[in-house]
């Protein structure tokens, strides 16, 4: 039985990368991943772990560095958080097209201005359009596992491409709470070496990332947009043999959470999913027949996934701990995609949107009761009164 | 859902941040070796500390799963905790506290001097000093530990085992046998535990007086 | 048949929490109004005016200038708004005895006093 222990989220990330023995890492401090790069470089330095530790002069460093290092055909890893993740913005589509199956560990942190280290989703999410796998965890131990799991899937050859592996700064990041790691041959059954396709190479010499004819732009995004097609069976097959491995199982897409029989849902992602799952037991015992659905994976979106398990409700209320500033909704930017994924059923749910955790605040479970009461007011009236409501505001 | 008992540790920065660490680690992993629930965390806009900033720490217990899990403070706290008493005088360390909560003070001032810097000392019903300064002597400053990472010289060396042997006396939320297992200088925590001077008071609900200093009835 | 389309709602922000356009805060000129560090310190300077020659090495030391001098009437002041008891002052002196760091809880008064650390 393996030992169950306490550790914070960045303690997890560290022991994850540890356990899929990375062989270069380039850190950068930002706070709060901050505390991953601390972590592997104890084990670097303690011996635990064998791999290269560089120190990069800026997180566009960072990318760069890890895509060479996984180009010359090494499992490399780095993170970010806030601006920096934006800082590192040039390197990303190069990244995902060039096919590089990096792993980047984010630990949420608000955008400037002006400098506020509590988490907002709002960093990762917009890379989004680059090309790279993006998930998010609700607790320590997923971040352990995601880990785990996004090399995996990263690095099978029908996707290889780079993850994105998130968590909140702080409620996931620093708070400890119990984490089951895995044992060495557990993890080494799930999680094969990595094999470049085409590294660079004396032997075998090849050019990566030549320019390219506007001819020649069309197919080349064609063919990765088709690996986006191939990737949720990919998504699918590794959460199923994570949970034969390891024992925990994952919705591969959507945790549903009491949504069977419920009227109204939470649609949510991160941190505050826990609390919205107690809301959702309290306001059961009061009789509202609610649920929650938690998003594991922001790209690729499970569209279908969603239609299903979202269809039969009448009123979404999506929680954004996100901005998407003159967007659509004027809110945040999992509604846009949510309401695109529900469009074409014939009777669609109505959904609105609740801005909370913005700034890196808590959400109270009282803002949970609230929401619950918009969204049944809302079934009542049968119509949605507006797009989004910013909690407190 | 059960009562969670919120727990706050006031310290200075670095020259403290390990000790106030230790201190809540010690808690909850008592806590939890009893079969209760806790969880003990850094307050995150304290840190990165600086030398002598006030810095805080939490711990929430309870004997079931804590639901609401994610709070920057704690904003109720039942037990304040300082370990370097000149925090009273410049903070308003009993914020939030509801009647009746409790105060421990590492110190060797009288308790009764020490109510003279708290003007709302009315909402406490128990107030305790330990000189753990004396009792152990060791201050550990060790910056593993910051940001969620490990803490490699060990917990309860230092200040933080009179401390918390003072805590499980005066509060009786943890046991000390539950301590003895898990602090690394056992008998300065035995020491903080009986050498803790504890004064219990009836805090004057009805009449709160704002601005007088340290208003006490004698039970 | 046109139906009513759903809003984008209203935003207001409560009062009191308000944050500066373009979060542009005031620069302090002089002293910073806005975070006082009394009460990080736990000793005090404290000069003996027999033994102290006036050399004005404290004054010239200390990193956040608590030291005030007025060369009319030779006048050396300690303002205690900003003093942390860094105690770089007290090692500065050259006179045995002249600036010596005594308790804070000592003296009744002289910190602020918040009501939380930010």
């Amino acid at each position: 039985m393996a030992k169950e222990s306490m550790m914070t989220g960045c303690r997890a990330a560290a022991e994850g990368a540890k356990a899929a023995e990375v062989e270069v890492i380039c850190s950068y401090p930002i706070r709060p991943y901050t505390a991953i790069m601390m972590e592997l470089a104890k084990m670097v330095a303690d011996g635990e772990l064998n791999a290269e530790f560089i120190h990069g002069e800026g997180e566009h460093a960072q990318v760069s560095v890890v895509l060479g290092a996984s180009a010359a055909g090494a499992r490399a890893y780095t993170g970010s958080s806030g601006v920096g993740v934006t800082y590192a913005m040039e390197l990303y589509s190069p990244m995902a097209g060039g096919r590089y199956p990096v792993q980047m560990t984010i630990a949420d942190r608000t955008l400037d201005p002006p400098g506020d280290f509590g988490s907002e989703h709002t960093d990762a999410m917009s890379t989004r359009d680059q090309g790279w796998l993006l998930g998010w965890a609700c607790s320590p131990q997923e971040v352990y596992d995601n880990t785990l799991m996004s090399y995996r899937i990263g690095e099978d050859h029908r996707v290889m491409l780079p993850q994105m592996v998130c968590q909140d700064g702080y409620f996931i990041s620093h708070i400890p709470d119990k984490v089951i790691l895995g044992e060495m041959s557990q993890v080494k059954e799930f999680l094969p070496p990595y094999r470049p396709i085409h590294p660079l190479s004396l032997t075998n010499p090849v050019s990566h990332g030549p320019q390219i004819r506007p001819d020649q732009g069309a197919p080349m995004d064609a063919m990765r947009a088709q690996t986006f097609l191939a990737i949720p069976k990919v998504i699918e097959e590794a959460t199923a043999d994570f949970a034969r491995i390891f024992g925990r199982k994952y919705d591969p897409f959507v945790e549903q959470y009491k949504l069977a029989d419920a009227e109204i849902a939470f649609f949510i992602m991160g941190a505050h999913s826990n609390t919205a799952r107690a809301a959702v037991d309290r306001l059961r015992k009061e009789g509202v027949k609610v649920g929650m659905a938690r998003l594991r994976w922001v790209r690729p979106w499970p569209t279908h996934q969603l239609a299903e398990a979202l269809g039969h409700v009448k009123a979404v209320g999506v929680v954004e701990t996100s901005t998407s500033y003159g967007g659509a909704m004027r809110g945040g930017n999992l509604i846009h995609e949510l309401r695109a994924s529900l469009y074409d059923l014939d009777d669609r749910p109505l959904v609105t949107s609740f801005m909370g955790g913005l700034g890196g605040e808590t959400i109270w479970p009282a803002d949970f009761d609230y929401m619950a009461g918009i969204l049944s007011g809302m079934v009542k009236e049968k119509r949605t009164d507006r797009y989004v409501y910013w909690l407190g505001m | 859902m059960a009562k969670v008992h919120e727990i706050t540790v006031w310290a200075r920065g670095v020259l403290q941040d390990k000790e106030g660490r230790d201190v809540i680690n010690l808690f909850a992993k008592a806590a939890q070796a009893e079969g209760k629930h806790a969880q003990a965390f850094d307050n995150y806009e304290d840190l990165p500390d600086r030398v002598l900033v006030t810095v805080r720490k939490y711990v929430r217990l309870s004997d079931e799963e804590i639901e609401h899990k994610y709070v920057y403070t704690n904003d109720k706290p039942e037990v304040v905790v300082i370990a370097e008493a000149t925090i009273v005088k410049g903070i308003d360390v009993l914020r939030g506290m509801e009647p009746g909560g409790t105060l421990i003070i590492n110190t060797n001032r009288s308790i009764d001097d020490m109510l003279k810097f708290i003007p709302n000392a009315n909402l406490l019903a128990t107030v305790a000093t330990v000189d753990a300064d004396a009792i152990t002597g060791i201050r550990t400053i060790d910056f593993s530990g910051s940001e969620g990472g490990v803490d490699t010289t060990g917990i309860g060396k230092g200040i933080a085992a009179p401390i918390v042997g003072a805590i499980a006396k005066v509060t009786g939320l943890i046991k000390k046998e539950s301590l003895a297992k898990v602090v690394s200088d056992v008998s300065g925590m035995e020491r903080g535990y009986n050498e803790v001077k504890i004064k219990h008071f009836k805090p004057a609900v009805a009449e709160l007086v704002s601005g007088a200093a340290g208003s006490k009835h004698s039970k | 048949m046109a139906k009513a389309l759903p809003g984008y709602g209203t935003i207001v922000v409560p009062e009191d929490r308000v944050v500066p356009f373009g979060a542009v805060t005031p620069a302090p000129v002089g002293t910073q109004k806005l975070f006082q560090t009394s009460n990080w310190r736990v000793v005090r300077p404290v000069r003996d005016e027999e033994k102290c020659t006036k050399c004005l090495q404290c004054y010239l030391a200390c990193p956040d200038a608590c030291w005030i001098y007025k060369a009319d009437g030779e006048t050396l002041e300690w303002v205690g708004d900003f003093c942390k008891g860094c105690q770089v002052c007290i090692q500065a002196c050259p006179e045995d005895g002249a600036l010596v760091a005594v308790p804070e809880l000592d003296f009744e008064g002289g910190v602020v006093r918040l009501e939380k650390p930010f």
